[in-house]
């Protein structure tokens, strides 16, 4: 709970201002019995009007009071939680932003979605109502007691010994409680996550008629939930019943001992009224009871959660730093690193690289060595597996070498400012990624400073331009989430345009052509010839390495061979079948043709 | 600090028109898009869900009947005690009223744990229900509304939105049921009491009514207001969360984060108004309440003076207003979640309002056996009905022939695909399967008989032996490995920690991307369908790899009909019929040998790959 106060703090002041309109609220409805045995005796018994008409009066002004007190109480404890919650996500969704790759792997994505909403939603709602009206629970229930005793101590004190009881019955439901709530909202994620990946894969699951396997699947999940919320709820639903239990009794033992006492004239009839009275005040706060551990229970656990990704990958490694630093201090214009003094020139040199991903055994690259100059062509081959995204991956340092070292431009890149590395790099992933909006805003998601010109040469390079002009809204076409509307090859050329307006001084493109027709193939290369930036191409087809100035040829993590077309033809055997499987046959039958 | 007082004061309230808030007023306003649900509707909706349970809600009633009734005498037994016992001289039975009292008090307690543990078992049933039913309702809508919305989006509806009817559920109809008989009962005590001050509790009614509907007309819209905005916040994380490697790569995270920022502001705008808004209602309850209770106090008073009334009846009246005002108070904010509920519910509905995949029609049939042949003839399809994505296209298929598509990206190969297995339904032109016509075929049944490899390869979180069984579901062990190594994927599987049973996060990292094709293939394989439809199954695999694979596919290719879509051409040589389509339109068809021959686009994309080949 502590992350509700420390986020809380900042808005203290419209917070403590809740609580004062609160507590006058609250002062004017315990004083209303008083007044009402002052009627009584004063007034009723003594037979004097004036004063009836005194007290009640006083009664209505302090209801005008409590009014306005009231509707301030509303916006200030709005504003208090609303603004609380607001900065609470944006700091969590900060702090996931900051994650290096490695540490946002380790929470599900659905997990973190109900993290951010689900769970924010539940402290901002019970800082709310702590400020509106749940801290008035115990007021109520402590002023009621402690006016019964200065009413008449004897039987004000009935009531007082309940207290402890209610309080000591009260911890043990809330940890209880709590540990169960904890429970429901992780199986919350899992049903979460069930069903963003069923919308990730819903034409996968159409196309093999899995729709019956898929929604019993789900029905088992969320009948868990229902499950554990029934238990969670049976349990807290036990609190109001037991207490009201615990006062009725108390109210029965003062209308005991208040018969025996005005029999012997120690209490009066308004004290006795007075006491009863404040009796079932405190059972009417009470009445709000069971909720109140609902919420409390929930919010403890909803700051657990919370509190775990706050407390999840703080920095370990100057990687880390680095991703962090742009939260303090941020730099001008990420998304184009040519403005910056010394700009990237795109030198990529591997040193002994190996890399295994955190919390496996198994080595994915070993001891991989290789030079790059600016401006250079790198093609990378190798088998299904072999690590050849991976190896890319390290470069805009999505993930760390475990050893070996990689320098950009002579400088250990985990020395350099990672926006600065990364402004420098248009990477373009294996998987098509694109954004909800418009086609221009895709692009220039790359260099959000791009001008249409600029998108526009970049669509051209990628071979995207013609076909996006064809369309009816053409740069302004808006794309589904995954860009559905357009053919894989299209999407993945959009994603080519987004990493090329970048002008990025080294470009990685993670078999990013395989949608493409080998004449359209041609085209992009021959365009990124003239892009005249270092280039990493991941690629399955030989037509697209013999153009290269460096060819890696990748077997299970290990660098088997490395050279030019011509070299690598003459030493590798491993090159000479991957030629052979593409070229062999096909060209005996062309050239049998000519 | 009155600066920061002020601030409290400060936030522009959303642009909203006022609405159907208030089931006091008239519907009117803004409806939701779509199917115009008023707001009774929704509740009427609701109550479908619920009504399911009648038998246990009628024991929930009961009980509530009970305790409210339990709840109305407590106060008047202790009006009675202080009247004839304390005040008064009368002392025969005091024991025996002492230990109604709490007999009274006991059985309360009992009936209302009854009552709210039964109901939320109730609650939690029907969200159960209608979360599911919600889910398998999406799994029947058409994929062109998946291609509208972002994903993220449609989650909140069956979290967010569900959560919000799910709270109000458990608690507040039971406290809508027995505010409404407190309500009643309590008032007919105060009548039977003293009609005077009845009537003068009743002054603040009005006024009470008044200030509800004031407020629920603005608050109604407010809340939907906010839950839509809580859905594009969730599309917002979902979508960026699952690109987290782009905005990284990318370094972009300030730029989402700003973007994160407004959205956030826009609930917490939302959510500022209609907390604020609504928090009136008890206010505005608990000051009229006050002024009632001045009222009668002072009034009753007066009375008690000029002895027409007791002092017990004004102990009793004054209890009895709090007791009435207090359902009131409940009502109106139960009324208020309510009102969130229903702006939730509402959401559920738009999306339980969508047309499904035009459902099979009535004489639809499922096929047994599946020969194979497959015919388009004249088919055209638009995705917008605007611009035809493919026009005029017609073929025919034998059983077991292959059928490879080729053709530059875009020429509408993978649309020609979702059109066979109806994904979507050609605009004009018929799609025979075995000479009928693929429109009166159940889905289930003609999806049935085909095993897809699709452009972008799913992998489900779950061991690498589940996905591959996702082909089959009662496939054993050994046909699950049997299936691997025929896609060539067996080798990689061993070598992996765990093997077989590995367990694959749903972002499918640890496995590349060439792996995961493989083990498409391999479920593909194990689902041993009729027909074998393959959308760039091998792109991402080496060429290696994929010469091993193709020996495994030809022999599963045999004897299905089989649609390849390939762009390394050598891997569709052998194919029985190749398809050049471009911009939407079938240019050639025939064999490798007879389209090298002539002169087209065959040629052309032949003669580029060999010569990007060769040099």
């Amino acid at each position: 709970m502590d992350i509700i106060f420390s986020f809380l703090k900042k808005y203290r002041v419209a917070s403590i201002a809740a609580l004062v309109m609160m507590v006058i609220e609250l002062a004017v409805e315990l004083s209303q019995p008083l007044l009402i045995s002052k009627i009584i005796d004063d007034g009723i018994r003594e037979q004097k009007a004036s004063v009836v008409w005194l007290w009640g009066g006083v009664l209505i002004g302090s209801a005008v009071l409590a009014f306005i007190a009231g509707v301030l109480s509303s916006f200030l404890a709005s504003h208090a939680s609303q603004s609380f919650a607001f900065d609470l996500r944006d700091r969590l969704y900060e702090k996931v932003q900051g994650f290096t790759y490695e540490v946002f792997n380790r929470f599900a994505t659905s997990s973190l979605i109900t993290r951010l909403t689900v769970d924010v939603s539940q402290l901002q709602d019970t800082v709310f109502m702590s400020l509106r009206f749940m801290t008035r629970v115990p007021l109520v229930v402590l002023g009621s007691v402690i006016m019964a005793l200065v009413v008449h101590f004897k039987l004000g004190l009935l009531l007082a010994v309940t207290l402890p009881i209610l309080i000591v019955f009260l911890y043990w439901v809330m940890k209880k409680a709590s540990a169960l709530f904890r429970k429901v909202q992780n199986r919350l994620d899992g049903v979460n996550s069930v069903i963003q990946e069923n919308l990730t894969g819903i034409r996968l699951i159409r196309v093999f008629v899995r729709m019956g396997h898929e929604i019993g699947r789900f029905a088992n999940f969320s009948g868990n939930l229902m499950k554990t919320t029934i238990s969670a709820l049976r349990l807290t639903e036990t609190t109001m019943p037991f207490i009201l239990l615990i006062v009725n009794a108390a109210i029965v033992a003062v209308l005991w001992f208040g018969r025996v006492d005005i029999s012997t004239g120690s209490a009066t009839l308004g004290e006795t009224v007075a006491v009863i009275n404040y009796s079932l005040r405190t059972i009417g706060a009470l009445s709000a009871l069971s909720w109140i551990v609902v919420t409390f229970s929930r919010a403890r656990a909803s700051s657990q959660r919370i509190g775990e990704v706050m407390a999840a990958g703080n920095p370990a490694s100057d990687g880390t730093a680095g991703a962090l630093g742009f939260l303090s201090h941020a730099t001008p214009n990420p998304g184009n690193a040519n403005d910056s003094a010394a700009a990237i020139k795109g030198s990529v040199v591997f040193d002994g690289v190996s890399f295994r991903y955190p919390g496996s055994e198994i080595a994915v690259l070993e001891d991989v060595s290789f030079a790059v100059q600016p401006g250079q062509r790198v093609a990378i081959m190798g088998a299904t597996g072999s690590g050849k995204s991976s190896l890319v991956g390290l470069i805009p340092r999505l993930y760390e070498e475990s050893g070996g070292m990689i320098t950009v431009d002579g400088v250990n890149s985990a020395k350099l400012d990672l926006n600065k590395l990364r402004g420098a790099i248009g990477y373009v992933p294996q998987e098509v990624l694109l954004f909800s909006g418009t086609v221009r805003e895709n692009i220039a998601w790359g260099n959000e400073h791009a001008t249409q010109k600029e998108i526009e040469q970049a669509a051209a390079a990628a071979q995207i331009h013609e076909t996006i002009a064809n369309l009816p809204k053409g740069y302004d076409t808006l794309l589904g989430q995954r860009g559905v509307n357009l053919s894989g090859g299209q999407k993945q050329r959009l994603t080519i345009a987004r990493a090329l307006v970048r002008k990025p001084a080294i470009l990685i493109l993670d078999d990013s052509t395989s949608a493409l027709d080998a004449v359209t193939e041609g085209l992009l290369l021959q365009a990124l010839k003239e892009m005249s930036c270092t280039t990493f191409l991941i690629t399955q087809k030989i037509s697209s390495t013999v153009s290269a100035d460096l060819i890696l040829l990748l077997d299970e993590g290990r660098l088997i061979g490395r050279g030019s077309h011509a070299e690598l033809m003459a030493s590798s055997k491993l090159y000479r079948t991957i030629l052979e499987s593409q070229t062999g046959e096909a060209e005996q039958h062309v050239e049998s043709l000519t | 600090m009155l600066k920061a007082l002020l601030e409290a004061f400060r936030h522009p309230k959303p642009d909203i028109e006022l609405g159907a808030g208030s089931g006091f007023g008239t519907p009117s306003g803004r409806k939701p898009k779509g199917k115009a649900k008023d707001w009774s509707g929704t509740l009427k909706r609701l109550w479908s869900y619920l009504a399911v349970r009648k038998a246990k809600l009628g024991l929930v009633l009961f009980m509530v009947i009970l305790s409210s009734g339990l709840s109305l005498l407590g106060p008047y037994m202790i009006g009675m005690a202080v009247d004839d016992y304390l005040e008064g001289a009368g002392g025969r039975s005091w024991g025996i009223f002492l230990g109604a009292l709490s007999l009274v008090y006991i059985l309360y307690s009992l009936t209302s744990w009854l009552q709210n543990i039964w109901m939320i078992e109730v609650a939690q049933e029907t969200i159960y229900r209608m979360r599911t039913e919600l889910f398998a309702y999406l799994h029947r809508l058409p994929i062109s509304f998946f291609n509208r919305r972002q994903q993220g989006e449609i989650m909140s509806r069956l979290t967010n939105d569900i959560e919000n009817v799910s709270s109000t559920l458990n608690s507040s109809a039971i406290q809508i049921f027995s505010s409404v008989l407190t309500l009643v009962g309590t008032v007919a005590v105060m009548l039977w009491l003293s009609p005077l001050l009845t009537l003068l509790t009743f002054i603040v009614v009005p006024l009470m009514l008044f200030g509800m509907r004031w407020i629920t007309r603005r608050t109604g819209p407010l809340f939907k207001e906010r839950q839509r905005n809580m859905g594009e916040l969730n599309g917002y994380i979902e979508e960026t969360l699952s690109g987290q490697r782009i905005i990284k790569a990318f370094s972009q995270e300030t730029r989402v984060i700003q973007g994160f920022r407004e959205r956030n502001n826009r609930i917490m705008l939302s959510g500022y108004w209609a907390q604020s808004i609504s928090g009136f209602i008890p206010k505005l309850m608990n000051g009229l309440n006050n002024l009632s209770f001045a009222i009668v106090a002072g009034v009753g008073g007066l009375l008690a003076i000029h002895g027409s009334i007791s002092v017990g009846v004004i102990l009793v009246f004054v209890e009895y207003t709090r007791q009435f005002t207090r359902p009131l108070n409940d009502l109106a904010n139960q009324w208020n979640t309510l009102l969130s509920a229903v702006a939730g519910a509402e959401r559920v509905f738009e999306v339980l309002d969508e047309e499904t995949e035009a459902s099979d029609e009535g004489a639809a049939i499922a096929l047994e056996h599946v020969a194979g042949a497959v015919q388009f003839s004249e088919v055209a399809f638009s995705y917008d009905g605007e611009g035809d994505t493919l026009q005029n296209i017609s073929f025919e298929a034998k059983p077991g022939e292959m059928i490879a598509l080729v053709g530059p990206t875009g020429a509408g190969k993978t649309t020609l695909i979702g059109l066979l297995s109806r994904f979507y339904d050609p605009s004009e032109g018929r799609i025979m399967i075995d000479g009928r016509d693929i429109t009166s075929i159940k889905r289930e049944s003609l999806r049935g008989h085909m095993a897809f490899v699709l452009q972008d390869s799913f992998l489900f979180k779950g061991s690498i032996r589940d996905n591959i069984r996702y082909g089959k579901l009662d496939a054993t062990d050994e046909e699950v490995e049997q299936a691997a190594k025929l896609a060539n994927a067996h080798s990689f599987i061993m070598r992996m920690p765990g093997g077989y049973d590995r367990m694959l996060s749903a972002d499918g990292s640890g496995i590349s991307q060439g792996q995961k094709q493989l083990l498409a293939i391999a479920r593909a394989i194990l689902a041993d369908p009729a027909m074998l439809i393959l959308d760039e199954a091998t792109s991402s695999i080496d060429t290696v790899t994929e010469v091993k694979i193709q020996e495994g596919l030809q022999a599963l290719m045999k004897g299905r009909t089989s649609f390849v879509i390939a762009h390394r051409l050598n891997t569709i040589r052998a194919a029985d019929r190749i398809l050049v389509l471009r911009g939407g339109r079938l240019i050639q068809q025939g064999s490798h040998e007879k389209l090298l021959q002539e002169e087209g686009l065959y040629q052309d994309l032949v003669q580029g790959q060999r010569k990007a080949a060769v040099n």
